[in-house]
């Protein structure tokens, strides 16, 4: 794709993309194996621990996407039917920064606005209530994972109303349906395609969900399977336990993906927003739906940028002058941006690299050609903490890995970009093949020409988009980096963690504050820089 | 008879202005350049766009109608495509057109049986849009229309996606079903063909306005510069 096909380097660059990807998986997955003889399979399976553990994870798994989807079709309907009203862009983009805000910020927001001394707290005192402490264990979970998952199902959602045509809802006006016979004749037909495989990708990401459960999570009785894995690994020393813990996670989360990729159709995150023109649906009158309409919207802003609002406010405090001059946090921020940029970087030569091989074998070597494509949606099961472990596992062997940490998160957290990427690119070039690929031939539009011309033009916009998302989370990782984290080498949401876990809580908003305004400026940069102005053509 | 006057709407950069007047029972060709505003003036029928001037005033017979919901007016639409409700059977697109809960009397079941007989579909009521093709899904729309007993059809293109054999076979039940329910008929179309053979009369217009009306022998035969450059006659 971007490397032209006439060239044969093309072969050089993916084979190094693949070994990039493979090596790695291979590695973990090998050195999984060594330890499953020593597994004492009796012991994990009659341990009550593990099955509280288990449990756990499904109940608040199933309980999170419950409450953020059938949510997120409430948000979804109300922004769809309410196409001008004042607050509709201050929500999206709401909505689109808590895509990239690092887990460990959220909880920081929720915590301070939920808190036994936040402003919840604060507010219900007034009233002569006594402070109540809830916001450790399943609510400030449901609380993070609804303020994560929320913005994203609502995206997804929305794009399926607003892609319903006009005749339709000229067709409906005519006919003078009503706001129940819309639902049911035109809104619920067009999204319940995609709400199986939505529901089943909010569930995967709640299962696996680390950096919320380990710090709202409060003790053994809030536990899911990744912090367990965790535990096991860096507190118990038992990595066979680990091995145990990651191969029930990993068939947990397969059979929920198989189960909603079976159930529904493939749902597209990245294709932009267009919204028809003028609003024509005959229901934007009646009173009922406008109050309605204004509830779920207020709603929905008050729950995402409460505690986004909560952390800029927090890290308004007399503690700047201190923790700026602070050396570790611009070590941390080093590491932290060096981190993001490469891991971004690397995921796309590993997307391209991968793409490549598949249009090339895609005429003679089917089989192959649809390895591939299972690669990357293998990686959207192995949850990062897995790999993560296979990795420490494979390399503890040979070398010191707390040495080359950060490379090896930059590695993973490559890796965990890589299907979103991978969905990212394939879709817009197939798009190209389709579109201009003859065209391109016969006018003999080729090689560098092709690539510059035709390509970039059109792939600039995805890759940003891409490179920006995988750069800001990688930014913001509380996974890998806690695995492999040693006291010599920080990040700025490992930093952020131990703050948080020490009570210096102006430091630790003034940490926030800085890692916030890193993410946003890598997500925004990137996406302007590479993106360009303008719409894709 | 259907009254436009003063009827002005701006979409965009846009002006438009209709004082128009169409005798009851008649099949009128709407015909113009791309982006003249045909389509709009069956949207401001419809009343998917409303008026912008209080002096407008459109009225079909004595009921004057550009204040009503679309749904109270006394039209129904066809357009090029998107008629039917792609997870609805046939019988159910129909039923549409008589209460949107789909809960019918028996009656009224009978009515829609009745409809898809009168547009050559009996016994196909239980097959879903995909499972049709074109024409046939067009002939849905057209009973969903017969059900609805609104005096007034709008055809926006309804049969350009179509091949010459079938857009004539959909003309020809047009024609039958608007004598033998005595509908006035709004065909925006670009064919000449369509003009002469299923149209009493042609509506043309031009920059927003109905530049010119009358029957359609004499339309083909009009010596007026924008006409001439339509149709692709020298002047």
């Amino acid at each position: 794709m971007i490397i032209p096909s006439s060239s044969k380097h093309w072969l050089w660059f993916s084979s190094i993309s693949f070994s990039l990807v493979l090596v790695p998986l291979l590695l973990a997955m090998v050195s999984f194996a060594a330890y499953i003889s020593q597994a004492q399979w009796l012991s994990y399976i009659f341990d009550t621990y593990t099955w509280r553990v288990v449990w756990f994870s499904w109940w608040q798994a199933s309980l999170s996407t419950l409450i953020s989807v059938s949510s997120a079709v409430l948000v979804a309907r109300a922004l769809a039917r309410r196409q001008s009203f004042l607050g509709r862009w201050l929500l999206l983009r709401c909505f689109s920064v808590a895509l990239v805000v690092p887990t460990i910020i959220a909880v920081f927001g929720i915590i301070l606005l939920h808190g036994k001394y936040g402003y919840v707290n604060q507010a219900w005192s007034w009233f002569g209530g006594q402070p109540q402490s809830y916001v450790y264990g399943i609510v400030g979970i449901l609380l993070a994972h609804v303020f994560f998952n929320l913005p994203l199902a609502t995206r997804i959602l929305l794009q399926r109303l607003e892609a319903i045509n006009g005749e339709t809802w000229r067709l409906s006006s005519q006919l003078g349906m009503t706001s129940q016979d819309l639902w049911r004749h035109i809104e619920w037909p067009h999204i319940k395609g995609v709400v199986p495989q939505l529901a089943a990708l909010v569930f995967a990401l709640c299962f696996t969900s680390f950096a919320i459960v380990m710090t709202l999570g409060g003790g053994p009785k809030a536990t899911t399977i990744e912090v367990a894995i965790f535990q096991a690994i860096r507190f118990d020393f038992d990595i066979a336990k680990a091995v145990y813990l990651s191969l029930l996670q990993m068939v947990f989360c397969g059979v929920v993906l198989w189960a909603g990729l079976r159930l529904g159709r493939p749902i597209d995150i990245f294709v932009s927003n267009q919204t028809s023109a003028k609003n024509l649906r005959p229901d934007l009158k009646p009173v009922w739906g406008m109050v309605s309409d204004a509830l779920v919207l207020a709603l929905a802003t008050v729950l995402v940028l409460m505690p986004l609002l909560a952390v800029v406010i927090a890290g308004i405090n007399t503690a700047w002058f201190e923790v700026l001059f602070d050396q570790r946090l611009w070590s941390a921020f080093n590491n932290s941006l060096w981190v993001a940029l490469s891991s971004a970087s690397l995921s796309l030569l590993m997307a391209c690299g991968l793409l490549l091989a598949q249009r090339h074998w895609r005429d003679h070597h089917s089989s192959l050609a649809l390895t591939v494509e299972w690669m990357g949606s293998v990686i959207l099961v192995v949850p990062p903490l897995v790999l993560a472990t296979g990795l420490f596992i494979g390399l503890n062997q040979h070398v010191n890995v707390f040495a080359i940490n950060l490379y090896i998160v930059v590695l993973v957290n490559a890796l965990m970009g890589l299907p979103y990427m991978l969905r990212v690119l394939s879709v817009a070039y197939l798009k190209i093949d389709r579109d201009y690929g003859r065209l391109c031939s016969s006018l003999g539009v080729q090689g560098w020409h092709r690539l510059r011309q035709v390509e970039w033009p059109i792939l600039r916009k995805p890759i940003s988009l891409a490179l920006a998302l995988v750069a800001a989370m990688s930014a913001g990782d509380l996974g890998v980096v806690a695995l492999f984290g040693s006291p010599d080498i920080q990040t700025l949401p490992l930093l952020m963690y131990q703050r948080l876990g020490s009570y210096q809580s102006d430091a630790a908003g003034v940490t926030a504050l800085v890692l916030l305004g890193l993410c946003l400026t890598i997500f925004v940069v990137l996406e302007r820089l590479i993106g360009g102005k303008g719409d894709q053509p | 008879m259907i009254n436009l006057k003063q009827v002005s709407c701006r979409l965009g950069e846009q002006q438009f202005l209709y004082n128009l007047q169409i005798p009851q029972g008649q099949v009128v060709a709407i015909m113009g350049a791309s982006g003249s505003g045909k389509s709009t003036l069956l949207n401001l029928l419809a009343g998917f766009i409303s008026t912008d001037k209080n002096t407008a005033r459109i009225t079909i017979g004595a009921q004057r109608i550009d204040l009503l919901e679309p749904a109270k007016r006394p039209v129904t639409s066809l357009f090029q495509e998107h008629n039917l409700f792609a997870h609805m059977s046939a019988f159910n697109n129909l039923a549409l057109g008589i209460r949107s809960s789909l809960k019918l009397t028996d009656l009224e079941k009978q009515q829609v049986d009745e409809a898809l007989e009168q547009v050559g579909l009996k016994g196909l009521g239980s097959r879903f849009p995909k499972e049709l093709s074109g024409g046939q899904r067009q002939r849905v729309a057209l009973g969903r229309a017969l059900v609805r007993r609104k005096p007034v059809l709008l055809l926006d293109e309804p049969f350009s996606a179509l091949d010459p054999a079938l857009r004539q076979e959909m003309s020809a039940l047009v024609k039958r079903l608007a004598t033998q329910h005595q509908l006035t008929v709004l065909l925006v179309t670009h064919e000449p063909k369509d003009a002469l053979e299923l149209a009493n009369s042609v509506v043309f217009v031009e920059a927003g306005r109905a530049h010119w009306s009358g029957s359609s022998s004499e339309f083909l035969q009009q010596n007026d510069r924008h006409i001439k450059a339509y149709l692709g006659q020298s002047c």
